[in-house]
């Protein structure tokens, strides 16, 4: 659950973007990055490997302004997708609030988002948390992209029974990138003002 | 919820920026935070000397997730955790040592302190933090309501539209 300083009347709430590696994870932070005011943000971190691929983590604050006294910050965080960095991807969801699923629209992707969607449930689950108590929300990014799957289909392996909100997004030039954050923070929000 | 929550007021608080002031006086220490496993900053102070402080929230960011690394690596090797981290460089050093299984001492100073100095009064200081700490945790829960969540989502549509 989200730090509450009293005090200092700050609180901070942790957004964790997961998905298969390649699905436009960091790409969505860039674009955060990229379009906040600079006064509401702060330093983007990137541990990445020299060919750019997260190594293990992203890490972007956010001020989303103050509510009832509060200062009310966002601390948006990627994972590694490779599959070989499972234990970074279990660290980074310590404490997580809110997750939003990157889920790659390419054709010869389908397995890997249902592969990412069952780590992250696993991972969840190590950590004595059920995937329903987390606010998540599907991106379904890369919708640009040639043959790109329908959205249904991605939809059917990551949540068959249709419980998240969905958003089709292009995260390399910004479409449905806000969308999806708004999402996430208004249910993280939600859950935070009903004291879950 | 993975994580409890840390809400840090009143006398707590107060509490928790003295501790932290008797350790910046005692050891001549630049920076001093308490920082929470999820990476948050809980309190700061600073020297009056020192130099503007780095940005804070990605300090504490990059010390708890080096923490979670160092606890898993600890776990690998049959150890439940290695409590203390100590990085030094050419002309500063980082040290860091855990405040019960729920937050992080960290120190940041140059080359002028003896790190066994800072050793002695961190020690000192993490068992009347960690006290602290353990009562906030028997707190009761905070309660924010529905305005709190109206306040929130016109935030939110004033940012993102």
């Amino acid at each position: 659950m989200s730090t509450i300083n009293f005090a200092a009347r700050e609180i901070n709430c942790k957004i964790v973007y997961y998905g298969p590696g390649m699905s436009g994870k960091t790409t969505n932070l860039k674009h955060v990055f990229s379009k906040v005011p600079g006064h509401l943000r702060g330093e983007m971190v990137s541990l990445a490997t020299e060919d750019e691929r997260t190594l293990f983590f992203d890490f972007l604050p956010l001020d989303l302004g103050s509510v009832q006294g509060f200062k009310t910050r966002f601390h948006l965080y990627t994972v590694p997708g490779q599959v070989f960095y499972n234990a970074s991807r279990k660290l980074i969801l310590r404490g997580v609030d809110g997750i939003v699923f990157v889920a790659d629209s390419a054709p010869n992707r389908l397995r890997a988002n249902a592969e990412s969607m069952r780590n992250l449930r696993e991972n969840l689950a190590e950590h004595g948390i059920d995937v329903r108590e987390v606010p998540i929300v599907l991106q379904v990014n890369k919708r640009d992209v040639e043959g790109a799957l329908p959205t249904e289909m991605i939809r059917a392996v990551i949540d068959p029974r249709k419980e998240l909100t969905l958003f089709e997004a292009t995260a390399h030039n910004g479409g449905g990138v806000f969308e999806t954050l708004k999402s996430v923070s208004r249910l993280v929000l939600d859950r935070l003002a009903q004291n879950k | 919820m993975i994580e409890p929550s840390l809400a840090l007021y009143g006398d707590a608080f107060e509490r928790v920026d003295r501790h932290l002031e008797e350790l910046l006086g005692a050891t001549g220490v630049r920076y001093c935070l308490l920082v929470d496993r999820k990476g948050f900053v809980l309190s700061h102070k600073e020297a009056l000397w020192a130099p503007r402080p780095p940005a804070l929230d990605s300090v504490a960011t990059l010390v708890a997730s080096n923490a979670a690394a160092t606890a898993a690596l600890a776990n690998m090797l049959g150890e439940r955790t290695f409590s203390e981290q100590t990085h030094q460089g050419e002309n500063g050093t980082l040290y860091v040592e855990s405040v019960g299984d729920s937050a992080l001492l960290t120190l940041i100073f140059d080359g002028s302190v003896p790190l066994g100095r800072v050793k002695v009064h961190t020690k000192k200081a993490i068992a009347g933090l960690a006290a602290i700490l353990k009562e906030l945790q028997d707190a009761p829960p905070i309660q924010l309501g529905e305005d709190f969540s109206h306040g929130a989502t016109a935030l939110l549509d004033d940012l993102f539209g």
